[in-house]
């Protein structure tokens, strides 16, 4: 993956494997090898989206950049600086810069902690800014992610999922990173309030220049917020490059048929989908060679055998095949949407330009603080 | 000609501490024989309660459902416990979203199905074993002579999803239920139980009532939508007109809300606040305090659900909404 700027942070050969299935005398039944080999690098400014379904160990691999969890192999750099040479103190420096926002904000924040000592403990232990200029402060990031000052007061449990996903990110703020790694973090909230923390997420990122790593299964958020794009399929990437490259023109068979198997809010393009076979395999027994080849349409005996490496390109991707995909293809563009008989057109064209005034409506509405709720029950 | 199913001012609440939540809150809906309604709408809406109260399902007795249920022209609130249940699984059936929790995981796939032609049909041995198999066949679960003899456990998330359409459609319902059916799965495997469902409703004519959050999969599915927002339906209408030109304010913002995977929105329409609490709903429209095109009256008297155009249902003083537009363009 190529970026301009000098990365925040790089990523290379990363491996992580876990054994499962410990028995009474500690011999492993298994080992899941949840992330294997996998690179990255992450530009000022920029959101790289890690894409792919359940088990695919995008999770571990969010874990693994913080060094939440410790890599089996490889190596993690944050501004040019070796993190997996650092001491503990070190560490705890380097952690300033690259922070992390989870799904469920309610396992991640202290139950027992109000709102505002819960944003004065990283300005206290990362030493931000003096003793005498943390009320200040925190009543400062309160209202960068939209938050009430009042809201200091208060308890996790008195907020709404939307507003307690505000209080993490946050303290995910508090100690200045220039990275954020958010995992999954509006998969557990509700449509309109997904929108509320997209948009924030936005902004933040043009206020401060943040970079992130946004872990998602979603494909249409990840459409909203990526400029870089890395398609997992058990514990490797298959496809990465830019956002706009991949989803117009995805390479990756895997990435074809995840991006059709989308349903899109469209009842016009309904029915036009390719529906890819089968289930993951498991990440305990892995398929030899290329990892996709048993959910393949275009496998043959060298996918069985041999795994396809990623290459060094700016819209990579691992497969044996991709020109004959390309050519069987042939240029057809599947994204293309059907539109009706002409006098139809002209009508949705109509109407949709009504449907984007009234949309404004709400855009316009936006940047007003949230009210302050009632307690949930 | 008489609806399959319709729903007339349902009522279903719940005492609290908090005083009396009203869950569902006057419902009317119909669904014709063989088509699909999607009911969409955010947690807390009241879109599951409403599902389970047709399968007779609301927990007892604190849930209150009152007004009317007609199924097949007869009446159903108000039958007895009995006959609720031979309803079930018979001419009705429902799945819910997570398929483990109503799977019983002491005993095999073979054995559940089967136990459902015995209760329902009286239907027994090889003759039972072998419809068995052929539905399971038909809802492309593969090997289904070895699945038979397995317990959930050992299935997939979509497997299992596909076991319970299997038991759903063993007793050829009139009326499906699915209630989030693909929340949990995976997107790709979301796509193999939605053409599934697809696929069976042409087959054999079932009527599907689906219960979703998420406007994609309506979408996909849908003949008609109902739009609910706390305990109402706010919007009702044939989906293309739905996606189209929606008539209720709530409608045009969840749609502006949804990022698109064709291209990224310059900036998301969010709703602000949140749903209110279903023992505390505002007085006036319910949307009112969320809603940008919200005046005196709509804070203060409830509009009702009316057609703004034939088949086209709206909740709101203000449809239809393209005069809103015009009245903009008018101040500019």
């Amino acid at each position: 993956m190529s970026a301009a700027a000098p990365a925040v942070l790089r990523a290379e050969g990363l491996v992580k494997r876990f054994e499962v299935g410990r028995g009474l005398f500690g011999r492993a039944r298994g080992v899941v090898s949840a992330v294997d080999g996998v690179s990255l690098a992450v530009a000022p400014g920029q959101t790289l989206a890690v894409v792919g379904e359940s088990g695919c160990g995008k999770s571990t691999l969010a874990r693994l950049l913080l060094r939440l969890i410790e890599p089996d192999a490889g190596r993690i750099e944050l501004d040019g600086q070796d993190l997996r040479a650092l001491d503990e103190r070190a560490l705890l420096r380097a952690r300033r810069q690259v922070q992390m926002v989870f799904q469920d904000p309610f396992g991640s924040l202290n139950p027992r902690m109000s709102a505002g000592d819960t944003l004065a403990e990283p300005l206290r232990l990362h030493a931000v800014v003096p003793a005498s200029e943390r009320a200040t402060r925190v009543r400062r990031l309160l209202d960068q992610v939209g938050l009430p000052a009042e809201a200091a007061q208060r308890y996790p449990h008195e907020f709404s999922g939307g507003q307690r996903q505000r209080l993490a990110i946050a303290r995910a703020l508090a100690a200045g990173p220039k990275l954020l790694v958010c995992d999954e973090p509006v998969s557990a909230l509700d449509v309109s309030i997904q929108a509320q923390i997209l948009n924030l997420l936005a902004d933040l990122q043009h206020e401060l220049g943040l970079a992130y790593v946004f872990i998602s299964h979603d494909l249409a958020v990840v459409r909203q917020v990526a400029t870089e794009v890395a398609v997992m399929y058990l514990g490797r990437f298959v496809e990465t490059g830019p956002a706009s490259q991949v989803f117009a023109r995805p390479r990756h068979p895997y990435t074809q048929a995840l991006l059709g198997a989308v349903p899109v809010a469209d009842p016009a393009r309904r029915g036009t989908r390719v529906v890819l076979g089968g289930d993951v395999p498991s990440p305990l027994e892995p398929p030899p060679g290329c990892r996709f080849h048993t959910r393949c349409p275009h496998a043959d005996e060298r996918c069985r055998q041999e795994a396809p490496p990623l290459p060094a390109e700016a819209h990579a991707v691992a497969c044996w095949h991709t020109q004959r995909i390309a050519d069987l293809q042939g240029g057809a563009s599947p994204e293309a949407p059907a539109d009706g008989i002409a006098p139809d057109h002209a009508r949705r064209q109509g109407r949709c330009a009504v449907l984007q005034r009234l949309q404004a409506a709400f855009e316009r509405r936006a940047p007003t603080p949230s009210p302050a709720p009632s307690p949930s029950p | 000609m008489t609806p399959l199913l319709a729903l007339r001012d349902l009522r279903v609440s719940f005492q609290t501490p908090r005083g009396a939540a009203r869950a569902v809150d006057g419902i009317d809906l119909m669904l014709e024989a063989g088509q699909t309604l999607c009911i969409v709408g955010e947690s807390g809406c009241g879109k599951s309660m409403t599902a389970l109260s047709i399968m007779g399902l609301v927990p007892q007795p604190a849930g209150r459902v009152e007004g009317s249920i007609a199924f097949d022209g007869r009446e159903l609130l108000g039958l007895a416990p009995r006959a609720w249940a031979d309803l079930r699984g018979n001419r009705l059936a429902m799945i819910f979203q997570e398929p483990m929790t109503s799977l019983n995981p002491s005993h095999t796939v073979g054995r559940q199905l089967t136990e459902v032609l015995q209760r329902h049909r009286g239907l027994d041995g090889a003759a039972a074993r072998a419809e068995v198999l052929e539905t399971m066949r038909r809802v492309r679960i593969p090997a289904p002579e070895r699945r038979f003899d397995e317990y959930p456990h050992r299935l997939s998330g979509g497997m299992r999803q596909r076991v319970m359409i299997a038991m759903a459609l063993l007793c050829r319902p009139a009326l499906l239920i699915a209630d989030e059916p693909t929340t949990a799965l995976d997107v790709t495997i979301q796509a193999q139980v939605l053409e599934l469902m697809r696929a069976l409703r042409a087959d054999t004519g079932t009527a599907i009532l689906l219960i979703t959050h998420d406007l994609g999969v309506v979408a996909e599915m849908a003949d008609r939508v109902a739009v609910m927002y706390a305990g109402q339906v706010v919007e009702e209408a044939p989906v293309d007109e739905l996606f189209a030109a929606p008539e209720h304010p709530y409608t045009v913002g969840l749609l502006g809300a949804i990022p698109s995977i064709a291209a990224p929105r310059p900036r998301l329409a969010a709703i602000e606040g949140r749903v209110p609490a279903a023992t505390d709903w505002p007085g006036g429209c319910r949307f009112a305090p969320r809603c940008p095109f919200a005046d005196e009256r709509c804070r203060s008297e409830a509009p009702a659900l009316q057609a703004v155009r034939p088949g086209h249902r709206s909740r709101c003083w203000k449809a239809p909404l393209e005069s809103l537009v015009a009245a903009e363009e008018a101040c500019a």
